[in-house]
């Protein structure tokens, strides 16, 4: 009998389907793992389990009974829980009061009775082995500590389904064996497990069963018997070929626009990356989640402080990044978050897209109204922004003509190098293709291009040459000739191994 | 939203409308009823020229507290810079200071003030609310050490006592000094690349910042601005005195901002704005006056000014959460 039978269940926002038709059971005492590239929909199916978002269609059954999970607090009342990457814990708790935050604290009285508390706590950790500094604040603990804490947590509620969300990601190799063990620990007492990692061989070594998801359908359901990490990989994939990519021309390579050595980042998330950028050239940067790519772009651009390392713009060392000095060079980024990086969502159309030139357009201080618009007007009619007018609110677009809003002003700033981060997430097709031409059309003037996507489909069709990333570091230099999906996800997966291991 | 637009079309109407003009109508509306209730004395032209006066330095403190709110921020020792700016101003004056340089010095101190509030707030990237709190309470310490806890009043030259007393064919010099500042700041706010840049930092400061502009200097600045109004008021309130107690400024902080945020729901987008923050201003000196001709007592007066601000606030986020 099942714990949990996921039913056909589907997930809309808007027009897009993030979840189409996903059918699961979850056992009691088994592993299952969920794999796929981001955006594949395991996080979305997990905020279903846990009660974040309905489900648009389809059914839940909880031991065998019809379930609605309307809340988060009502999928811990059946026994579901979630520890995710971002923990839920705070800091300035000891450990024995983060133990105690989703239950009722034994009463004395009025006061808190600590020392049942410290009991019945002792009990908790002393029964699976654990080992938990109680004592301590979790600032003071170390990552493996607060995994482990936070697992205690979701234990003291009786779990019967824990899903683990990345949790290995801040773990050394030593901590990921003893929560491996944990596991399996949890394993044979009857708790079900749901898995979530990019690393697979750790997934491959713990579950009973793995799910392959892929734009939010489900690939296929493997038995452990049956896995081998290339059928994974190649599931992932689609299997699919190169798409064979750009059919254009090659591109004339010219001079150097940018040049990044070493670079190192002051929170070390950035570890070592060194790459070229020429003129004619679009650079696909790919990497799984966490390996450092849009902090790098981050640090180019100059928002993120550097440790170590030197970025060049046209050979020139930069030796006080800052976005003013990047935009004056003729750099421009399209951040990954548009909402809180790129627009200024109360703002109108007109007022964002001439933000990083109001300069220019000033004289005596006041702005030069005639000349921001006749720019403004011939860009709204350039990327054919949908509007009511150039002063309606950028909120109020849909999420492809806010990019276009966001291409707009990068192209006011007349750049040469484009740092274009995730720039298709969340836009319709018609907008992705465009944006693609555009972008073509800027290194046919000889612009230079940085493409980071998690989309490897995409990654292939657009870029001339790949930089693949693996936490923190650069690890390949591929000219995307005859490249497969697959090889570069081995890539990925093959220097991960060995910087975990190191 | 779209369903329901349609089931009510009427009442969906009403509430933006409401949420646009609210503030408006409820101005024009108690124009209307004190007019009623008192022709005589409310009604007449001199007091409305009263009033102009009377709000003036009102509308000249909460316009540098508009510049702050533009950048997101809060300053919250504008009360004590008033009374610095107060005491500064009048002690220059029995010292036979030029009338010019009277006013001109605390200004320049209140710019300074404000400089070192926004450098600490932008360098330490620590709460404007906290820090402003406790600046307020270190210029506050420094006023009454300044005077010895006492009001200056005695050997002021008639001469300081001529901006804030006299007029200039009929109008008072205060008010026409509330309307000039009230223009140029509007004209910084909506024509100059300033104004756009404080409201883009404002309305996000990630994105603002990745737009290449300098988020410390823009912000540091607006602080700069607001502190030079402040105590600009500070001198203002001086003049018209003829003296000045070291806690004299301390009372237009609330105030202030009451007609900021009053000002605020006269836009539909709900940023603070220049006009809008006369617009308040004017309510809060158009009830104060009424109320007082009409003999309700200050405690009521208070009670009646304070519910009006509150119901203002609710309407216009009624108004918005609807529409």
């Amino acid at each position: 009998m099942a714990l949990l039978q996921i039913d056909k269940i589907s997930k809309v926002f808007g027009t897009n389907k993030a979840l189409n038709n996903i059918t699961l059971s979850i056992n009691a005492g088994e592993v299952h793992a969920l794999v796929g590239e981001n955006g594949a929909g395991k996080s979305t199916l997990i905020k279903i389990l846990t009660g974040v978002y309905f489900p648009s269609e389809g059914s839940l059954h909880w031991q065998s009974n019809p379930v609605k999970i309307g809340s988060p607090k009502e999928a811990h009342d059946l026994g579901i829980n979630v520890i995710h990457q971002d923990r839920q814990l705070i800091s300035y708790f000891t450990g024995l009061e983060n133990l105690y935050l989703n239950t009722k604290y034994p009463k004395s009285g009025l006061g808190i009775n600590w020392s049942v508390m410290h009991k019945e706590a002792a009990a908790l950790i002393e029964k699976w082995g654990m080992n938990i500094p109680l004592k301590k604040t979790v600032s003071e603990m170390t990552p493996s500590e607060r995994t482990m804490l936070e697992i205690a947590r979701a234990m003291m509620s009786n779990s019967k389904l824990l899903i683990l969300d990345e949790p290995t990601a801040s773990l050394t190799d030593k901590e990921s064996e003893l929560l491996f063990q944990f596991i399996e620990r949890l394993r044979k007492e009857g708790v079900a497990i749901i898995y979530i990692s990019h690393r697979l061989e750790e997934v491959i070594q713990l579950s009973d069963r793995i799910t392959v998801l892929m734009g939010g359908k489900q690939i296929i359901t493997l038995p452990k018997e049956e896995v081998t990490q290339e059928r994974l990989i190649h599931y992932m994939t689609d299997g699919q070929a190169s798409m064979g990519k750009n059919n254009r021309a090659k591109p004339a390579i010219g001079k150097t626009l940018l040049s990044v050595n070493n670079l190192r980042t002051s929170d070390h998330v950035v570890k070592q990356v060194s790459l070229e950028l020429h003129e004619g050239e679009i650079l696909g940067v790919y990497g799984l989640a966490g390996a450092g790519r849009t902090e790098t772009m981050e640090a180019i651009y100059g928002l993120r402080k550097i440790e170590e390392g030197t970025i060049a713009f046209y050979q020139q060392l930069v030796t006080n990044p800052s976005p003013a000095h990047a935009i004056e060079k003729g750099v421009v980024l399209i951040p990954e978050n548009r909402h809180e990086d790129a627009l200024i969502m109360g703002n109108s159309i007109a007022e964002n897209m001439t933000l990083p030139i109001l300069s220019k357009l000033t004289k005596g201080g006041v702005v030069q109204r005639k000349e921001e618009d006749k720019l403004i007007d011939r860009e709204m009619n350039r990327f054919q922004v949908k509007a009511v007018n150039k002063y309606q609110t950028v909120g109020e677009l849909s999420g492809g003509n806010q990019q276009k809003v966001v291409f707009a002003k990068a192209l006011l700033s007349e750049p040469s190098i484009y740092i274009c981060d995730e720039p298709t997430q969340a836009v319709d097709i018609m907008t992705r293709k465009e944006i693609h031409q555009f972008l073509r059309d800027q290194v046919s003037e000889n612009k230079g291009v940085i493409y980071v996507s998690s989309d490897l489909h995409e990654i292939l069709e657009i870029s001339d040459r790949i930089i693949v990333f693996s936490e923190g570091r650069t690890v390949a230099n591929l000219p995307n000739e005859n490249i497969k999906p697959d090889d570069v996800l081995e890539v990925c997966y093959r220097f991960q191994k060995e910087v975990v291991h190191e | 939203m779209i369903a329901q637009t349609e089931k009510s079309p009427n009442k969906i109407f009403n509430k933006s409308v409401l949420s646009s003009y609210g503030t408006i109508i409820a101005g024009i509306l108690i124009i209307i009823i004190f007019s009623v209730l008192s022709p005589s004395s409310f009604a007449t032209v001199d007091n409305f020229i009263n009033i102009t006066r009377q709000i003036s330095l009102l509308v000249v403190i909460a316009v540098g507290a508009t510049l702050v709110m533009s950048v997101n921020e809060f300053d919250l020792s504008i009360g004590a810079i008033a009374s610095l700016g107060g005491v500064v101003s009048a002690k220059l004056a029995t010292e036979g200071v030029p009338i010019v340089l009277c006013i001109l010095i605390p200004v320049l101190v209140g710019f300074l003030v404000g400089f070192i509030n926004g450098s600490i707030i932008t360098h330490f990237n620590v709460l404007s609310f906290v820090t402003t709190l406790a600046m307020g309470t270190v210029i506050g310490g420094f006023t009454f050490w300044f005077t010895g806890g006492s009001t200056i009043f005695e050997n002021i030259p008639d001469g300081f006592k001529w901006i804030g007393q006299t007029g200039i064919a009929g109008i008072p010099m205060l008010s026409i000094i509330m309307l000039v500042l009230v223009l140029v700041f509007w004209f910084l706010m909506t024509q100059m690349s300033v104004g756009r840049r404080f409201y883009a930092i404002g309305g996000n400061e990630k994105a603002s910042k990745v737009s290449g502009i300098p988020i410390k200097k823009y912000k540091t600045f607006a602080f700069a601005l607001c502190g030079m109004l402040a105590a600009l008021t500070g001198a203002l309130l001086a003049s018209r005195l003829g003296s000045a107690h070291p806690t004299g400024g301390d009372g237009y902080f609330l105030n202030a901002y009451a007609a900021v945020f009053l000002g605020m729901t006269v836009v539909r987008s709900g940023i603070p704005n220049i006009f809008g923050t006369l617009f308040g201003a004017a309510v809060l000196g158009i009830l104060a006056n009424g109320l007082t001709i009409l003999e309700i007592p200050t405690f009521l007066q208070n009670v009646i000014t304070g519910m009006i601000i509150i119901i203002a606030l609710i309407i216009q986020k009624l108004g918005r959460e609807n529409t």
